[in-house]
């Protein structure tokens, strides 16, 4: 039997590693949600968020709190390049058969792909730890990193602050209406098509802020778009797909999965999600707190 | 007229044209499969770097037999299927008459077989499995001037052994590589040092984004050393994750890290993120200071032609892998597989990092590495290997 403090460790891992992927997959299932597009190019806003954080790293390679500035800067980055997107271009799809809406944002990977190379080139590139999160501090025998504290709390802080807005304002109103009837809302006199916009960008916001935040624990490559867009699909999927709180249960459940799936078959890590996966998807095909499709 | 007058130039052109270029012989040609995008291309990308240095150079001397060499690279994405797709179309389509490359074990013997069904010499510079050469996949075009799974874990299994530690873990890519070095690895040190015991053996996948459950698992099983495979932007990644949940202080730096963890690449790369104290390995350093006589001048050259004061420690690889090829193509006399194949049958060339001969009986090159603690050096911004060790193959091959 392993010791307790190894156990603490491994939970307090997998949790870390769900509130990154809560963070891309709540914009994924948001998006989804009210516009009932399934955008394959979300990893690719995250790999731009990241890439966008280094940039200004290197920037502001000088300045005290330049990875805030950079964070900042990539999850903003990111919401008004996801506007241009809506607005110009995704717009014109609404109403069109899923295929198309899929195929466009599977375009969309493989330009942003490309021009992240172009830009970027297709080395791996590595961005410090805040000088204030540098340190770690033993929590029952196990070391665990300040910048992971952060992200175990700023996850849920997020989480809470999607939720209040969603529920307690009118702007959070209306989008919970779109989701639910768009007609009726655009017949009632509301602008459904700069709410779709509002939305798109928000959830955007949320993938270049998710991308920016994981550059100190992972290195920035190309490949890493889809390889989260798999991750984020999966934990939506499990969770119920337009579902908030099915988000983060699908990601809290993915995290401790893969970090004690892992001493269950060491070599089979993954194996062990995707094998979940296929079990909520016979049980609920709708997900865990999804609801199923009117027909 | 004009039209005329065009049409004319035109026609005078092509009559022109095939003369001079049958006057210098058309260019062999080269097909250079490697990984240029993607987490292995820190090192794909230098190493055709170097290739292309060694073809300019021996260009400007008339080339080889009369004829200039061509280099036609491709990416591979570091997966091998692609790497078959890509080697077939430079086989079929543009016709090469030799193939240089591949990066990753995975990729070596899938191009290996393209080598095979076409019939073109196919020289491997980086991948290191040992089933490449192995009896039952060995055929006659088939070459590697790489190093091996054996001669690395046996050369690693050497290191750990002198170590004042019991209980060894190790944690390596899931895949040929990862898993040939690591057993290569773990036979050796069990006949060389029988006091040891492995204690854990973690087996991320290759590009795993999330080594975290991986580190605490093994910090649970409580080693003292740990062996490592885990390669370019993956050791990278991976160390970003160990360092701060203080992995490298549990184990003491009783850490070896091959896969060419020690090469100045991933230690520029992670710059103050490194754990400077733990051992690495390499291909080629720009700091060796032991280095046979024409390695100063050969990393001078790098220098320039990489625009880089630092030049990158697999550049060397593309340019022995295409250096071997010269060889042999002068010594046949002629451009023809089969011939060449033979030519390179025991063949012997000076390189860069010293004389390096391609044994006959299983188209090995002796290629050794080098190997050092990694320490902090105030003439450089990054961690080097001192003291830097040239460990030779010879005894480690069977």
């Amino acid at each position: 039997m392993p010791d307790l403090s190894f156990l603490f460790g491994q939970a307090l891992s997998g949790l870390t590693a769900a509130m990154f992927l809560f963070l891309i997959a709540s914009g994924l299932s948001l998006i989804f949600g009210v516009l009932r597009v399934l955008n394959f190019a979300h990893g690719s806003f995250y790999m731009l968020g990241a890439y966008i954080a280094y940039q200004f790293v290197r920037w502001f390679a000088t300045t005290p709190g330049r990875f805030w500035i950079a964070t900042v800067a990539a999850a903003l980055g990111v919401a008004l390049l996801g506007a241009v997107v809506e607005r110009v271009l995704l717009r014109h799809l609404y109403g069109r058969e899923e295929l198309y809406q899929l195929l466009f944002t599977y375009a969309l990977v493989l330009i942003l792909s490309d021009a992240a190379k172009v830009i970027w080139g297709t080395g791996q590139l590595s961005v410090s730890r805040p000088p204030a999160l540098e340190g770690a501090v033993r929590i029952f025998g196990t070391k665990v990193p300040y910048y992971n504290l952060f992200i175990l709390l700023l996850g849920p802080a997020i989480a809470l602050v999607f939720w209040l807005v969603l529920h307690r304002t009118r702007a959070g109103r209306f989008i919970r209406a779109a989701a639910l009837d768009r007609e009726m809302l655009g017949a009632l006199g509301v602008n459904v098509s700069l709410l779709y916009t509002g939305v798109f960008m928000l959830g955007s916001f949320l993938a270049g802020l998710g991308g920016a935040l994981v550059t100190p624990v992972k290195t920035i490559v190309p490949g890493m778009d889809v390889e989260i867009i798999v991750e984020a699909f999966i934990v939506v999927v499990i969770g119920g797909l337009g579902s908030f709180w099915g988000t983060f249960l699908g990601a809290l459940i993915y995290g401790q999965v893969l970090s004690f799936g892992i001493l269950v078959f060491p070599r089979f890590s993954i194996f062990s999600v995707f094998a979940l996966m296929a079990v909520v998807l016979i049980l609920r095909p709708w997900g865990l707190l999804g609801r199923p499709l009117q027909t | 007229m004009h039209r005329r007058s065009f049409l004319v130039i035109l026609f005078a052109l092509a009559l022109v044209v095939p003369v001079v270029a049958i006057g210098q012989g058309k260019p062999i040609k080269i097909g250079f499969p490697m990984i240029l995008s993607g987490p292995g291309a820190l090192f794909g990308e230098p190493a055709l770097k170097g290739a292309q240095m060694f073809v300019e150079e021996i260009n400007a001397k008339g080339g080889v037999l009369g004829r200039k060499l061509e280099l036609h690279p491709r990416d591979t994405k570091g997966n091998a299927d692609e790497a078959v797709r890509v080697s077939r179309e430079l086989a079929l389509k543009e016709n090469v008459d030799f193939l240089v490359g591949t990066l990753t074990s995975a990729e070596g013997p899938a191009v290996s077989v393209v080598a095979k069904e076409n019939k073109i010499v196919f020289i491997a510079p980086i991948p290191k499995t040992d089933q490449l050469t192995a009896a039952d996949k060995l055929h006659p075009y088939v070459f590697r001037v790489a190093s091996t799974t054996t001669i690395e874990g046996r050369s690693a299994a050497e290191i750990v052994a002198k170590w004042p530690v019991k209980r060894v873990a190790t944690i390596s890519p899931d895949y040929a590589y990862g898993q040939d070095v690591t057993k290569s690895f773990v036979e050796y040190l069990k006949k060389i040092a029988p006091q040891m015991e492995i204690v854990d053996q973690q087996w991320p996948k290759l590009g795993e984004a999330d080594y975290t459950p991986f580190i605490n698992a093994q910090l649970g099983k409580k080693p003292d050393a740990v062996f490592s495979s885990l390669w370019g932007g993956h050791f990278v990644t991976f160390a970003k994750q160990a360092k701060p949940l203080g992995y490298f202080d549990a184990i003491k730096y009783n850490f070896i890290g091959v896969g060419e963890a020690g090469s100045p690449e991933s230690t520029k790369a992670m710059g103050a993120d490194y754990p400077v104290g733990i051992w690495g390995n390499s291909y080629d350093a720009f700091y060796w200071d032991t280095a046979p006589p024409a390695h100063r001048d050969y990393t001078a050259r790098l220098s320039k032609y990489l625009k880089d004061e630092y030049p990158s420690s697999w550049a060397i690889q593309g340019y022995i892998g295409v250096q071997a090829l010269a060889e042999a193509i002068k010594k046949a006399g002629a451009t023809d597989s089969d011939k060449v194949s033979k030519a390179l049958l025991g063949l012997t060339l000076d390189t860069p990092a010293g004389p390096l001969t391609i044994r006959a009986k299983d188209h090995q090159a002796n290629r050794g590495q080098l190997y050092g603690k990694t320490v902090k050096d105030a003439k450089y911004p990054f961690a080097i290997m001192k003291p830097l060790t040239y460990v030779d193959p010879t005894k480690f091959m069977d």
